[in-house]
């Protein structure tokens, strides 16, 4: 066995619950990269096991390839020479395993829920997989029709299709300018992209960008065991995509997007963010000013939806990405002859965030607030490892995500002023606004 | 992890499932009342009855108050109205227990019946059936569709969100009545799961005593009425004493097309089944059908043959109880009981030109799986696949709890469902499926809804008959085309007079 221990407490000696992580967590890593998470917690017999894959639609910078992280999520579930995919489901049906997986921008999240007397076979199947994956051409074509499948039910929501526009309009070249979905076009094209789907394999489905996350009811020198046995083999050579960096917004941009049904009109406003960072405390503190300005408590959500009842419903958050994402504020709103006034609403909101601080004794409510929200979160195996998944893949480990819960308590009303006023500007913000038929 | 009896009955909830070491509490009322007991022409009451408990003020707060209070928390409560029952949930950390239970109480007890509440959550629900549910996703609607189809003429027709019509018609006025006639203490069921303590428990239970008494004679909806009970007796639910769901014998297929421009295919189909929770013949049916299309499972049989093989969608699924926003979850959902349920098969979205081609694949499967019945190797292996997949029907203490407040509506005090799905997994024989099979699955006389873009062409079709053959962008095995050549021409007999088409901005109006 050869481990690098990077948190004190090896297998057997739980860390210390001291943050905010309500169970022990034992992080380690394989001398070719793999990173293991392990987190012994309570699990009524269950195991969830997770293989994140630090690569997404983030990935996707080349000309006529988005939504080919997605894509290739379905093929890693067509079988290898040893467990081709009937028989991978034979063994999953017989173990009545719960897996799935699913694709975000930035990672890829295989998931298994099993019983744990299971485990063992688990990981040697998962390991399998990500080692050894092949399909045929053929299967691979199948698949992109299924991929096709998803797209025509999603392209139903009128939500997509607005969200679709405004990432395209305010993103010039970095990949979050398309949804992990990709171009109808590129979906269409993706049955002659066999050759390129093994060069996608073979870059970044790789140890050194790949972390286990194993949750519930485990024992976990048993299982470090196990994972070393079975993936020590696996060899590294992650190829870091040369993902182009967003130049600054130098201006507004505002778009109408048709809808080809009918729809409530629905406004859509991204302003750009800096990357996720809690040593940022700008970054940090844009969270809250989500929630303060246009949260369920905020004053814009009183007026438009408690009072006026102008707006359908009011939502807003600040995405957690590893590159510049955005902020994005949400209005579902009643009557089109309404559209222009609650815009102003929300540039007022805007302009009192920007201008003034909020007031000391309003900060208390989103802090206790997040806090709640992530130990709730822990409910199962599987929610929690749901819960760490993104933070691992934005961070590469869990570090972060205990630096920022204790950011978040530091966070000052000149904080969330500062916040408002480097981020919320005209120059760097999409607005779309989203109309059905008549 | 145990559930407790009930009793006393005037000191504790009906339904305790304590885990001393968890750090949440899961909270659950729910009342035998729903969309079912809705009055003709106010097809939405039960929903809108339901909403002004968990979106809307109360005597002691207005709603932005209460939204203010739980905001912190990061807590707050919810509502699930369904055809027999409207159920209130929620779930609080333990440090906020103390904060949390007024609130949740009061939205039961204490209702403001505020008119700009009711205003909104009326205007909400009429842009659900509007907009979200005609347009935002066509299987949602395809399904719907289906039940609607199934259960014309009955009170189980309408969605619970109700008709955009009937939802026009209600009246605050109409919601208190409902919420005086059913939300009273007789007909209602307490549970409360995870990290509680005694004092907890006792709190929760007297607020029954504080709901008000029941009515003495109670219209429940549609010619349905119950008399009186005694309001001492520990809460039984109210479905044995409701009438039976009785939906129209069907003797042919029959399509509703409902004709939506611009749009792709989505297929529902199926038809009614009398077997219902704790009857032998219902977990014979679980293995049928779960072999045949386990509800997101990759390995299912219908899965297998239209979309792994042919990649010709996302997904496709068989079911034996309503599973609700089937898009959204993999698992099946609680606090939907019903007295009547359907077979169902689900057909993901496609493209218009497959659409016949996967319906004649689907109905051929069953057709298939009716006349040999399941084979001894896929019964071994589906029964062992339950047995450990049921682990994941409830993996939460708050999904337990919504499991064992529906037990207490199919009369499962005694062995709860999951428990006694697990069991039957070990104890059924391949001939108590197959009997199962034979006595409720059908593969013709079918109810087949489907929403598409090309509403007159697949009439046509289907009303021909003529072979339905389809295009593959890319090479298929000589097998696979071998089959479709069956498939293609696979009779699905429909008569011309037996396809109505409608359009899809008329769904649900009445």
């Amino acid at each position: 066995l050869c481990f690098n221990r990077e948190t004190p407490g090896g297998p057997g000696h739980g860390t210390d619950v001291s943050g905010i992580i309500p169970y022990p967590t034992h992080l380690h890593s394989l001398p070719n990269g793999l990173k293991i998470v392990l987190m012994p917690m309570p699990g009524n017999g269950l195991v969830a096991y997770w293989t994140i894959v630090r690569t997404g639609s983030r990935e996707e910078y080349e000309e006529g390839r988005t939504g080919f992280a997605h894509f290739f999520e379905h093929m890693m579930f067509r079988g290898t020479e040893r467990y081709p995919s009937e028989l991978y489901q034979r063994i999953l049906t017989e173990i009545g395993a719960d897996a799935n997986a699913y694709t975000t921008d930035d990672l890829t999240a295989y998931h298994v829920s099993t019983a744990g007397e299971d485990l063992q076979r688990v990981i040697e199947l998962e390991s399998d997989r990500f080692r050894h994956l092949a399909y045929s051409p053929q299967d691979f074509e199948t698949e992109a029709g299924a991929v096709y499948g998803e797209y025509r039910m999603s392209r139903m929501d009128p939500l997509f299709t607005l969200h679709e526009a405004i990432v395209e309009n305010a993103f010039d070249v970095h990949p979050y300018g398309h949804t992990t979905m990709g171009y109808e076009a590129d979906i269409a094209a993706m049955p002659g992209l066999y050759a390129y789907s093994r060069a996608f394999f073979a870059r970044y489905y790789r140890p050194d960008n790949a972390i286990l996350l194993i949750a519930g009811e485990i024992e976990p020198g048993r299982v470090l065991e196990l994972v070393d046995r079975h993936y020590a083999a696996w060899q590294p050579g992650y190829v870091p995509p040369p993902v182009p960096a967003e130049p600054p917004q130098r201006g507004e941009r505002r778009i109408d997007v048709e809808y080809d049904g009918r729809t409530l009109p629905t406004a859509w406003v991204a302003y750009k963010i800096d990357a996720f960072d809690p040593s940022n405390v700008r970054r940090v503190a844009a969270d809250l000013l989500a929630d303060l300005a246009f949260g369920p408590t905020s004053e814009a959500y009183r007026r438009l939806v408690l009072d006026e009842q102008a707006v359908e419903y009011l939502d807003a958050g600040a995405s957690a990405n590893r590159d510049p994402g955005l902020l994005e504020v949400q209005a579902r709103i009643k009557e089109p002859a309404q559209i222009d006034r609650v815009l102003g609403v929300l540039d007022e909101t805007v302009e009192r965030y920007r201008s003034a601080p909020p007031d000391e004794g309003r900060l208390g409510a989103p802090k206790s607030r997040l806090k709640y929200e992530f130990l709730m979160g822990f409910e199962t195996p599987d929610h929690a490892a749901q819960r760490l998944a993104r933070h691992l893949a934005i961070g590469g480990g869990l570090d972060g995500l205990e630096a920022l819960y204790a950011a978040y308590e530091r966070v000052t009303p000149d904080d969330v002023q500062a916040a408002a006023a480097a981020y919320l500007a005209a120059e760097r913000r999409t607005v779309g606004v989203l109309r059905g038929r008549a | 992890m145990t559930t407790r009896s009930p009793a006393p009955a005037d000191s504790l909830p009906d339904v305790l499932l304590p885990v001393p070491a968890e750090p949440t509490v899961a909270f659950s009322v729910s009342f035998g009342a729903g969309s079912r007991h809705d009055p003709p022409g106010k097809e939405g009451l039960a929903y809108l009855a339901g909403l002004m408990l968990a979106e809307a003020g109360t005597k002691h707060r207005r709603y932005e108050e209460i939204l203010e209070a739980l905001y912190p928390l990061a807590s707050d409560y919810g509502v699930r109205i369904d055809k027999e029952r409207t159920t209130l949930t929620g779930r609080t950390h333990r440090d906020n227990v103390d904060r949390y239970v007024p609130l949740f109480t009061e939205a039961y007890l204490a209702p403001a019946y505020d008119a700009r509440d009711f205003e909104r959550l009326k205007s909400d629900a009429i842009n659900e059936i509007e907009n979200t549910l005609r347009y935002a996703s066509d299987e949602e609607l395809g399904k719907a569709a289906l039940h609607a189809f199934v259960f014309e003429g009955t009170s189980y027709a309408h969605p619970p969100e109700g008709t955009a019509s009937g939802l026009r018609s209600v009246t605050l006025d109409d919601v208190r009545e409902f919420h005086r006639v059913h939300f009273t203490a007789e007909n209602v069921v307490i549970g409360l799961g995870g990290g509680f303590d005694d004092a907890l428990a006792r709190r929760l239970t007297a607020t029954k005593q504080a709901l008000p008494a029941a009515a003495s004679t109670v219209e429940r909806g549609a010619g349905e009425t119950t008399g009186s009970r005694d309001a001492a007796r520990p809460a039984r639910l109210a479905a044995a004493s409701d009438s039976p769901i009785a939906p129209r014998p069907i003797r042919r297929n029959e399509v509703l097309l409902l004709d939506k421009p611009g749009a792709d295919a989505s297929i529902s189909f199926g038809f009614p089944i009398g077997v219902r929770r704790g009857e032998p013949d219902f977990y014979a049916l679980a293995i049928a059908v779960s072999w045949l299309g386990e509800h997101r499972n990759q390995a299912s049989h219908l899965f297998q043959v239209i979309r792994e093989i042919r990649g010709l969608n996302y997904g496709d699924y068989a079911y034996i109880e309503a599973f609700p926003e089937g898009g959204e979850r993999t698992m099946p959902p609680v606090n939907v009981p019903r007295c009547q349920q359907l077979f169902e098969v689900w057909i993901r979205t496609l493209p218009n030109a497959h659409a016949h081609f996967a319906l004649r694949a689907a109905v051929r499967e069953l057709e298939r799986l009716g006349d040999a019945g399941l084979r001894r190797e896929d019964f071994e292996l589906t029964r062992a696949f339950l047995e450990k997949y049921a682990l994941h029907f409830a993996e939460t203490t708050a999904r337990r709890l919504g499991y064992a407040i529906d037990d207490r509506y199919y009369g499962r005090e005694q062995e709860g469902h999951l428990e006694r799905f697990r069991r039957m997994m070990r104890t059924l024989t391949l001939e108590d499926v197959n009997t199962a099979i034979a006595r409720h699955l059908r593969g013709q006389s079918l109810k087949i809804a489907m929403v598409t873009g090309a509403a007159e062409d697949l009439k046509e079709s289907l009303a021909s008959g003529a072979p339905s053959p389809i295009e593959y962008a890319t090479p298929k095995p000589r097998h696979v085309l071998d089959e479709d050549r069956e498939i293609e021409r696979y009779a699905v007999p429909v008569a011309r007079d037996a396809i109505r088409i409608m359009r899809a901005d008329q769904a649900f109006e009445r």
